[in-house]
């Protein structure tokens, strides 16, 4: 019997920090990339925004894509050998939620650093609460992974015997055994961080949560109007806040000027100044709202929300 | 200073762990590797010359000597394998090879570890139930499997029952869950949940056996019992002796007198053992089978043949064009169904979705859907299903079972089973803060 790989939930943050590949020598023996938290993936299920879609061969049929989760960018390349998913991938919006299945790639630069991305085997457009009920999945998952990776650390050597045994898929275990002695000094609190954010990001009205994510995401796309009318609304209460919440600050500034093609990068930057932010406040928000997915580059120097 | 050396005698452990694992098929103990190693130490030879000595001494052990091999430490390729085992079942066949009649053995054995299958290519003259030493055979890997051959070169001898049964099997502890395929010498403490008595003929001769569901904590299982111990639904037992049989990775328990039955008084211990057990599917998985299970999991995928079909009206079998590959032409029941791929990030199952299930899930849409559905073409069907199905999470209970393309549930139940953001959202919170 063939084993089918299961579909990992892990966020692009994780995914992106790995440096450790496990290369299998044919269809039997399949490749894993290994992330820092011991996931041992073969495939992952993601679900994320769609910010950008690109041919990247002459002919087109090799694209690019990113899908964004609130810890980082996903990088997708899909050519002729995934006909169905390079064919959505055209047809698919930008933005729009989406659901990928895919299976890891990696490339090594001649400096030895490692590139990962994935290579779609079925993405499907999905909703906003999809999207919510994956980061709860994955939070979950990345806890336990920080868990496991707690454990292995605990054992002398760390094994996957053991780790099996506290209850750990064989996969999982084999991963942490392999992660803790490839990854020195993993650090937990980056990873406990981008769950908290994460969280955030989910139930927008709890203490800690910041105004970002306030009122874009329940809504559909559709509703875009109703949202500019309630606005000033939205505003005010930035206004008090704007000091410890430049990100908030930055996003409603796009949404009030921006139009069909976007908000101009130095209209935004002058806007911002306005409200008292600096220019490194605003360019350090801007960075931070792409990589959440709030925002995208549709052309260079525009700026968009999602 | 010690604390520098331990580390160091680690490091050297490992690394021969390493290479013997690499180098030879014969598992060896850390413990007795580091017991030789720090021997040789505490005479003073250097590590690196210690280290050495030690790989070739275990590479050496299992290349010359045949010593006895348990059935699962079995590896493909084998050659000069000593076994010690009590043969479970064995059939005769006629096959040709090279053009030439061959009368040929096959069968199961089993020892303490485990079963494995075996082929003789010479008659031996071996019984079901006999214990036997089998010298000098060798294994091949087929599909997934090793399979032990018994060449004209093999020696096959009959023993004593004591050497298996008294030194080697004594009875060790089990859980429903930790039941696989081949295992013996079970001890095992369940409720009996269902029992029936029916009557068989073996050879001739009728004999009453019983067989029923069992349970503990962690699962449900088959059983069948060629003795009468008397058993009643509700009793709680503790069964010593028998082995384990499977059907595509359902584990059935076989006991007979040889058993020991015991009634238990304490019934506390399997309180629960009626009730559905959850179970991740990465277990699941590597169970390969399990009754009576609840599984969670995200749907990713939609397979092929989902959306409306048409059935043979005598044999069920999925057709086209309103002809049976059995029953020739028929007039085709239309019918409908869904097959997903159920993942929980750990591993995946598949599982077909009746009418019954997708109606139950989706009332009154599932007619819409159908009649916007052209009968040759089902798009429209499977985008809705894609809409309403993929990507959330459902809740299946049933029975599990694997085949070579994997592992299946075949549903008794399922329902959707989203996360409640705010519930989840503050204990995960809760339980960050601790972490951090």
């Amino acid at each position: 019997m063939n084993k089918r790989e299961p579909a990992w939930r892990v966020f692009a943050g994780e995914y992106n920090d790995a440096t450790l590949e496990v290369k299998g020598s044919g269809e039997k023996t399949p490749s894993y990339v290994i992330t820092p938290l011991g996931a041992k993936i073969n495939r992952v299920f993601i679900v994320g925004v769609l910010t950008d879609v690109e041919p990247i061969s002459e002919g087109g049929e090799m694209l690019r894509a990113h899908v964004s989760d609130p810890t980082g960018v996903f990088t997708l390349y899909s050519g002729q050998y995934q006909q169905e998913a390079t064919d959505a991938l055209q047809r698919i919006e930008v933005p729009s939620f989406l659901a990928v299945v895919g299976k890891t790639r990696t490339y090594r630069l001649e400096d030895q650093t490692l590139y990962v991305s994935l290579r779609p085997e079925y993405v499907r457009e999905v909703d906003a609460h999809i999207r919510d009920q994956w980061i709860i999945e994955t939070c979950k998952h990345t806890k336990d992974r920080i868990h496991a990776v707690l454990e292995a650390k605990k054992m002398n050597p760390a094994n996957v015997y053991d780790l099996n045994r506290l209850g750990y898929s064989k996969e999982l275990a084999e991963g942490v055994v392999a992660a803790v002695k490839h990854y020195s000094n993993i650090d937990l609190h980056r990873y406990i961080a981008m769950i908290q954010e994460s969280l955030q990001y989910i139930v927008p009205d709890r203490e800690q949560v910041k105004t970002i994510v306030t009122p874009k995401r329940e809504e559909d796309k559709k509703t875009e109007k109703m949202k500019t009318e309630k606005m000033p609304k939205a505003s005010d209460k930035i206004k008090s806040e704007e000091k410890n919440d430049p990100e908030g600050v930055v996003l409603e500034v796009i949404r009030s000027i921006e139009d069909e093609e976007g908000a101009a990068w130095d209209e935004i930057i002058n806007k911002c100044k306005e409200k008292g932010l600096t220019e490194d406040d605003v360019e350090e928000a801007l960075s931070s709202l792409m990589d959440k997915g709030l925002i995208y580059e549709p052309i260079l120097g525009l700026i968009k929300t999602t | 200073m010690t604390n520098d050396r331990d580390d160091d005698i680690q490091s050297y452990i490992n690394e021969i762990l390493d290479i013997l694992s690499e180098e030879s098929d014969k598992p060896v103990s850390r413990d007795e590797l580091e017991r030789e190693f720090r021997r040789f130490l505490d005479y003073g030879v250097p590590v690196e010359q210690t280290k050495q000595t030690l790989i070739k001494k275990f590479t050496a052990s299992t290349q010359t000597a045949a010593e006895r091999m348990l059935i699962a430490d079995l590896q493909p390729n084998l050659s000069n394998v000593h076994l010690l085992c009590r043969v479970i079942s064995v059939n005769e066949k006629q096959v040709t090879t090279r053009g030439e009649k061959r009368d040929i053995l096959y069968g199961v054995i089993g020892d303490e570890s485990g079963t494995t299958r075996f082929t003789a290519w010479k008659k031996f003259d071996i019984q079901k139930g006999d214990v036997i030493e089998i010298k000098n055979a060798y294994t091949r890997g087929w599909r997934d499997m090793v399979q032990i051959n018994l060449s004209e070169r093999t020696s096959v001898e009959k023993t004593s029952e004591d050497r298996l049964m008294d030194q080697n099997i004594e009875p060790k502890e089990y859980k429903i869950s930790n039941l696989r395929s081949g295992l013996i010498g079970i001890d095992l403490t369940v409720k009996v949940l269902e029992i029936k008595k029916r009557e068989v003929d073996v050879n001739n001769v009728k004999k009453n056996v019983y067989s029923g569901l069992i349970g503990d904590e962690t699962g449900k299982a088959q059983f069948t019992s060629w003795h009468d111990f008397n058993l009643l639904p509700g009793d709680v037992i503790r069964i010593r002796g028998g082995y384990v049989k499977t059907w595509k990775g359902i584990p059935q328990l076989i006991f007979d007198e040889k058993a020991t039955v015991e009634k238990l008084t304490d019934t506390t211990i399997t309180e629960n053992a009626a009730e559905t057990k959850q179970v991740p599917l990465h277990e699941l998985v590597e169970r390969r089978g399990a009754l009576d299970i609840e599984v969670e999991g995200t749907v990713i995928e939609i397979r092929e043949g989902s959306g409306l079909i048409v059935r043979c009206p005598t044999c069920s079998r999925v057709i086209k064009n309103d002809e049976c590959p059995t029953h020739g032409r028929v007039k085709g029941v239309p019918d409908l169904r869904v097959k997903i791929l159920l993942d929980d990030g750990t591993g995946s199952v598949t599982c077909s979705l009746s009418r019954e299930f997708i109606e139950e899930l989706f009332g009154d849409k599932v007619k819409e859907w159908e009649s916007n559905t052209q009968s040759d073409n089902n798009s429209f069907i499977i985008d809705e299903l894609h809409k309403n199905l993929f990507a959330r999470r459902l809740s299946i209970t049933g029975n599990a079972l694997s085949d070579e393309f994997g592992t299946a549930i075949i549903a008794k139940k399922v329902k959707m089973k989203p996360f409640i953001l705010v519930d989840e959202v503050e204990s995960l919170t809760k339980e960050l803060e601790e972490l951090a």
